[in-house]
């Protein structure tokens, strides 16, 4: 990229228990994939990573010419409560927006439902009189004064970061950027951020909430990308470093660090991205992903692009930044098993983690998990785990499955078998409304798997799920570093408007998007980096007049129109809702523009023998399914050439996961080494 | 039988899929306005008897499993086809599935091989359908002919083909025609979704083990059911309280619960409870088994207890209802049904405060009980017409938990509700411009664990004629009860132009009307307290206290602690003021309004009131009702034994009728 010296892509994911990565080789698409512990110090990760790179594979730092990399620093800061001491500053009367929340409580039918605790206590939010109306004009001038007391007053408490959040500053930002500007002078080396600078759109708990975020989780992430910069340096690695983003794409991590909200829900943005280049690279648009990893189940859908929601949330707290629209679905190979009172047998919600990890992690777990049922049915090889990195103990796996067996009256395969179909039958409850809500038809759909657990579980759903084939790419456990890898620097702007059309003239819906763009063309450039392309989509939100339901309607290139826009709008709901009033008024609530900038990309060349024909199998294992054994051949991924087909029952091992095909089912190996099933 | 256990969990979890698929069908595609804040729609499987077997959990509205379908079925039962769809919004011809005409069911039979294996269900609440305001709801509606168009259980399609003429005549006699027939696609897309789903369903277990499930699903229910409430002490718990119908001139309204627990049973007798009332205030029960309306209390409390229990009709299987007729919980055809919910909450109110008397750790102490929505309409001069908008949900704060504070300005039985940000107010409505929306200092019930806070809205109009409307507000005369040591909460006030001259205080309100430049103040309820306050770590409040939750005054009153308004405490002092206090762990503290009432109206003289005009016809009763409680108030002192002679003075002289 900039340095153009570097051959090397690199994309690392820093997970909870392991850290993935990625490189693609420019010069020839070798693709070279690592899984590296995760460290306490996330620096220590990449570093190690780093050294692994070179002593296995001749990779220097110093040839590596873009590294990509998404952390969870952000995302763990707000969920564990660990940020910084942030004091709000905002509008008289408004002393509460945080408090009340939008009201709604996550729980339902629990009379003990936790109550929810703001990330600022109450004592540190202090009012200012100002007013500004929802037209921007001005009810009450703020006062200078007035603001440096406030802030004094915070500052006395000890609070680390300051928020300004004042109403309907999406509409007139002068007052949030001055009361910032008084707060800064007075007070060099607080963070001051303004809620209008960082997401500028209408409602103002989702809004001030963004700032206070970035307020909050900002302090852990500039610390780290220090560290990680002076680590890295010193590892000889010349080339900018990029973190991914909620949206799916890459900034710099200066950029980061200013706008370190964007950075919360990078991890699962990056599986989805990886997923979606894998689908378009087979041809494939219309995928549902599913990311089943250790604690879990999160779900995304594609239709040529990702797709973003804006009603995202993190723990308790709704993120309104667009970000790639993933919905986690319940738990994943963690997930424990256990009886009720009436002796049904349960599969979640609890999870055993990375810590203690299932039983058959040996490190200290006794609960029955999915992982563990994998084990005693016959999936997995315990000597083979992570290659061989990591051996499973066996023995405990097993003795747990068998505790709950017992109290089934079932033995040990039986028992593990009802696991694996009641952790399917989870999923499957959790999966299909989500899609429902996405208005989407399954048998349209390809579901794509990954994650350590969702290639070894995606075929045992088969019988069930609806989907037309069921995809498991070549390295699914490290899709999210591919993501990394792949990813274009990406940014989203908003302008709030909501005004009926009929008020709103052609010239200022010019201007607004024309601020938009400048916007959005001056964040590319700061950036400064070298650029295959770039392209600036453009959408609008609107409703009807009156009605809660908005679309997303793009915006093709060219000038835009009131009236064109509110085409677009009746043909986009006709195609949503079956029906469209083309009499009735329509709103613009939000102007949006997100700036792409395409980096380059290699074509991946997955390492597989190039003779297509039959394939022996390495050996065979006696495989517990559908209440009673099989002899299931076991197949090394990377023996297996292109256009390989295997009937089931059959396992197939890889570095990073196990897939089983049960009986029924038939698996090929594409062109581009993912392997695709269907029914057989 | 193991088998049975582990396909009963994956059944239950393929019933839940498909009623959660149902349910995000019809929200996606839903026009009804306030949908995504109130949650108002519902989408569930009933079995061929009429017991629903699956219900989301998540979405809508949440008491359908106690929905009584059997009236329903029945009034169809000897037609029905493939491709049939019934439609009803009518409670005296459903017996009480409608529980008021502004929703309107929809629901499908599912057929395997000529066999009816279940029926997909589903309603949603409709803007409007007719009658004689727009909304079709107003409190002081009294028969159920002024609330909207009526549609007994009848054919929508009929074999797959549209009844024209009846959704023509329907929506010719609603004020949102357009609206209403959007509603309707919503809900007949989740029926199809229903039904294709039970179909592939079916195709992969079977018919038989399909309806075994069903069976199987709800007797698991009914089981957990029954082994959390065998838990409870048998006995008989007896629990009353007032509706505030004083706005409509009805005064207090009591309703009264005799819960009786007997060997993992429950029976709610309510018995004593007035008679049906002239305002829209009527619960149409039917006096069913496990009523929706009756069970909020007992559902959430079975579903806190034990966080496993499947969620279907089997869980309200042990809880019989005994309601007699001509009451307001069971009150005869006709009654005017509209505002039901502020009658429903007040029933939690009775089943919970019951029931604590056993189980007094399982349950919170009483919330704000008003689930209040502020409309505001100003005239739209350009067209000549109004504009209407929601201001903000107008509800108070939990009750405290046994072990944790209640939620602060929300209540968590409206856990669903939201708000609506003061932005989009003020942008659907720039002649309004909010002052104030937050918590109500100082609200929230005192108790070692404190109650929620209410809140408090302050708004302004610059335009004239401003219409407010806020159905429902109740506990403006009675507080919410603390428990078990803690204090009441606090009751609601309305303002108008707050610290002006003019200032006054209005009460509840219905509707009222606005000028430019007046002002309107709105607090909510704080929930009660649990505990006694003085057992309340002196950290906790004075953490209250600094984030002004609580008043250095009410810190030192009713919590024994001395501290400065920065939460400082005077440890040495509050040391001495908490060494004198004597604990205190009464069941229940009403409040001094409650108690003074109580000493002018005993419970004896409620019963004897009550009993006196039970066998009346009922607008006789609800006259006579009225008259008698002016002649007992003009009186010194009325014993109990006087009010058959007294009931019996009053009605002779009612006029004769009239001879030729």
């Amino acid at each position: 990229m900039t340095a153009a010296a570097g051959r090397y892509r690199l994309g690392i994911d820093i997970g909870g228990t392991f850290t993935d990565l990625q490189v693609l080789d420019e010069a020839t698409g070798r693709v070279v994939t690592l899984k590296t512990p995760s460290t306490a110090e996330p620096e220590e990760a990449v570093a190690a990573g780093l050294a692994l790179l070179d002593a296995r594979h001749g990779i220097k730092a110093a040839d590596i010419g873009f590294f990509s990399h998404g952390t969870t620093i952000g995302v763990n800061t707000l969920l564990e409560r660990k940020g910084a001491s942030v004091g709000v500053v905002t509008t008289r009367g408004f002393r509460d927006v945080l408090e009340l929340r939008r009201l709604r409580l996550a729980a339902t039918n629990d009379l003990f439902v936790p109550k929810p605790v703001s990330l600022v206590p109450r004592r540190h939010v202090v009012e200012v009189d100002e007013r500004v109306l929802a037209d921007g004009t001005v009810r009450r001038p703020i006062e200078r004064d007035a603001v440096l007391a406030a802030a004094r007053a915070l500052v006395d408490l000890g609070i680390q970061a300051i928020a300004v959040c004042f109403l309907h500053a999406y509409r007139n930002p002068e007052h949030e950027r001055l009361a910032r500007t008084w707060i800064a002078e007075a007070h060099p080396g607080l963070y001051v951020c303004a809620s209008s600078d960082i997401w500028p759109q209408q409602r103002e708990y989702e809004r001030f909430l963004v700032a206070v975020i970035n307020a909050y989780i900002g302090g852990r992430l500039r610390a780290y990308f220090g560290r990680l910069g002076a680590r890295t340096t010193a590892l000889g690695l010349g080339c900018r470093i990029f973190s991914t983003k909620s949206n799916g794409g890459v900034m710099s991590v200066a950029a980061a660090a200013e706008r370190p909200v964007e950075t919360l829900l990078s991890g699962p943005a990056s599986g989805v991205i990886g997923a979606a280049h894998v689908g378009r690279q087979m041809g494939e648009p219309n995928l549902v992903t599913l990311d089943m990893g250790g604690t879990s189940v999160d779900v995304s859908v594609v239709r040529g692009e990702v797709h973003y929601g804006t009603e995202n949330t993190v723990g308790d707290f709704p993120v309104i930044l667009p970000a790639v629209d993933v919905s986690a679905i319940g738990a994943g190979g963690g997930s424990i098993a256990w009886l009720d009172s009436e002796g049904v047998l349960k599969v979640g919600p609890t999870s055993a983690g990375a810590r203690p990890g299932p039983a058959c992690y040996g490190r200290g777990g006794t609960e029955a998990t999915v992982t563990d049922a994998y084990l005693t049915v016959g999936i997995l090889d315990p000597s083979a785990f992570l290659g061989g990195a990591m051996t499973l103990d066996a023995d405990a796996g097993v003795r747990a499955v068998e505790a709950i067996g017992r109290r089934l009256g079932f033995d040990r395969w039986r028992a593990a078998e009802a696991i694996l179909r009641v952790a399917s039958a989870n999923i499957y409850a959790a999966l299909m409304p989500q899609l429902a809500r996405r208005g989407i038809e399954a048998s349209e759909f390809s579901l794509l798997a990954y994650g350590s657990a969702g290639p070894t579980h995606t075929f045992l759903m088969a019988r069930e799920l609806p989907f037309r084939r069921l995809i498991v790419p070549p390295a699914p456990g490290t899709l999210c570093a591919l993501g990394c890898v792949v990813a274009d620097l990406r940014a989203d702007f908003v302008r709030s408007l909501w005004r009926d059309a009929r008020e709103v003239t052609d010239a200022e819906l010019v201007a607004q998007f024309g601020a938009l763009e400048t916007e959005a063309r001056s964040w590319l450039a700061a950036e400064n980096v070298e650029l295959e392309g770039a392209f600036l989509l453009r959408s609008a939100d609107v409703c009807y007049t009156g009605q809660s339901f908005e679309v997303n309607v793009p915006i093709p290139e060219g000038p835009v129109m009131v009236g064109g826009l509110a085409d677009l709008f009746h043909e986009r709901y006709e195609r949503v809702y079956g029906y469209a009033d083309r009499s009735s008024p329509v709103r613009i609530l939000e102007a949006r523009a997100q700036i792409v900038g395409v980096t380059r990309k290699a074509a991946p060349n997955w390492p597989a023998p190039k003779v297509d024909g039959a394939v022996e199998p390495m050996g065979a294992r006696r495989v517990y399914a559908d209440e009673g054994f099989v002899e299931a051949s076991v197949y090394r991924r990377l023996d297996m050439p292109t256009a390989t087909a295997v009937t089931g029952p059959a396992i197939i091992e890889q570095y990073d996961t196990t897939v089983f095909v049960p009986r029924g089912i038939r698996v090929t190996i594409d062109p581009w080494a993912n392997l695709v099933g269907a029914r057989a | 039988m193991s088998e049975d256990k582990v396909r009963l969990e994956i059944l239950a979890n393929r019933f839940q899929a498909i009623v959660d698929e149902m349910a995000q069908v019809v929200a996606r595609t839903a026009h009804t306005v306030f949908i995504k804040e109130t949650q108002d729609y519902g989408s569930v499987l009933v079995s061929p008897q009429g017991e629903v077997f699956a219900a989301p959990r998540r979405y809508g509205v949440l008491m359908m499993i106690g929905m009584p379908m059997d009236t329903a079925i029945a009034r169809v039962a000897d037609d029905v086809r493939d491709g049939d769809v019934f439609i009803s919004n009518d409670p005296d011809t459903t017996g009480g599935m409608c529980t008021h005409l502004s929703d309107v069911f929809l629901w499908k039979p599912v057929f395997h091989e000529g066999r009816l294996m279940c029926w997909a269900w589903t309603f949603i609440h409709m803007s409007d359908v007719g009658g004689r305001v727009p909304g079709s709801i107003a409190p002081s509606s009294h028969e159920v002919y002024q609330e909207g168009i009526r549609l007994p259980p009848q054919k929508l399609f009929a074999a797959g083909v549209l009844n024209r003429t009846l959704l023509d005549t329907f929506l010719a006699n609603t004020r949102t025609a357009d609206q209403n027939w959007g509603d309707m696609k919503a809900c007949l897309a989740g029926l199809a979704t229903a039904e294709r789903r039970v179909h592939e369903l079916i195709g992969q277990v079977g018919g038989a083990a399909f309806s075994a499930g069903i069976d199987q699903v709800l007797d698991y229910a009914e089981r957990q059911a029954r082994r959390v409430i065998a838990h409870v002490p048998n006995g008989t718990y007896t629990y009353w309280d007032y509706l505030e119908a004083d706005m409509v001139g009805l005064g207090l309204v009591r309703i009264k619960v005799a819960l009786t627990v007997a060997d993992g049973a429950i029976t709610l007798d309510f018995t004593g409870t007035a008679a049906q009332v002239r305002a829209a205030l009527n619960i149409p029960t039917f006096a069913k088994r496990g009523h929706w309306m009756l069970i909020t209390g007992l559902v959430n409390w079975l579903c806190t207890v034990d966080r496993t229990v499947a969620y279907n009709a089997g869980l309200v299987r042990p809880i019989a209802v005994v309601i007699p007729k001509g009451t307001i919980l069971n009150p005869n055809p006709g009654a005017a049904y509209g505002a039901r919910y502020a009658t429903s909450h007040k029933v939690c109110d009775v089943t919970i405060g019951a029931l604590a008397q056993a189980v007094p750790f399982e349950l919170p102490a009483v919330d704000s009980g008003q689930g209040s929505i502020l409309l505001v309409s100003v005239p739209d001069f350009a067209t000549g017409g109004t504009r209407v908008s929601v201001i903000q949900p107008i509800v108070g704060g939990s009750g405290a938990r046994p072990a944790e504070d209640g939620v602060d300005g929300t209540m968590v039985l409206l856990n669903f509700l939201r708000n609506v940000p003061t932005e989009m107010v003020e942008i659907d409505m720039p002649e309004v411009v909010i002052r104030r929306y937050g918590l109500r200092e100082d609200s929230g019930g005192p108790g070692k664990y404190r109650g929620g806070t209410g809140t408090v809205i302050e708004f302004e109009t610059g335009s004239p004629y401003t219409s407010i409307t806020s159905r429902c507000m109740e506990r403006y005369l009675f507080p919410p009860p603390g428990r078990m040591g803690g204090h009441p909460g606090t009751t609601g006030y309305t303002l108008l132009n707050p610290g002006t001259n003019h200032e006054r205080d209005l009460g509840k309100i219905d509707v009222l009307e606005l000028g430019p430049g007046d002002a309107l103040r709105i607090g909510t309820q704080g929930g009660g307290g649990f505990g006694d306050p003085f057992e309340r770590p002196a950290e906790r409040v004075g953490e209250d206290v600094a984030n002004g939750l609580v008043s250095v005054a009410t810190a030192r009153e009713a919590y024994g602690v001395v501290c400065a308004g920065d939460g400082a405490l005077d440890e040495a002092a509050t040391r001495r003021l908490r060494a004198d206090h004597l604990p205190s762990h009464g069941a229940y503290a009403f409040g001094p309004a409650r108690e003074a009432h109580e000493i002018r109206w005993p419970q004896a003289l409620e019963d004897a009131i009550a009993e006196g005009l039970a066998d009346l016809p009922v607008s006789l009763a609800q006259f006579l009702g009225g008259r008698l409680r002016e002649v007992i108030d003009r009186r010194a002192s009325t014993d109990p034994t006087e009010v058959p002679a007294l009931l019996a003075n009053l009605r002779s002289k009612l006029g004769q009728r009239p001879t030729a």
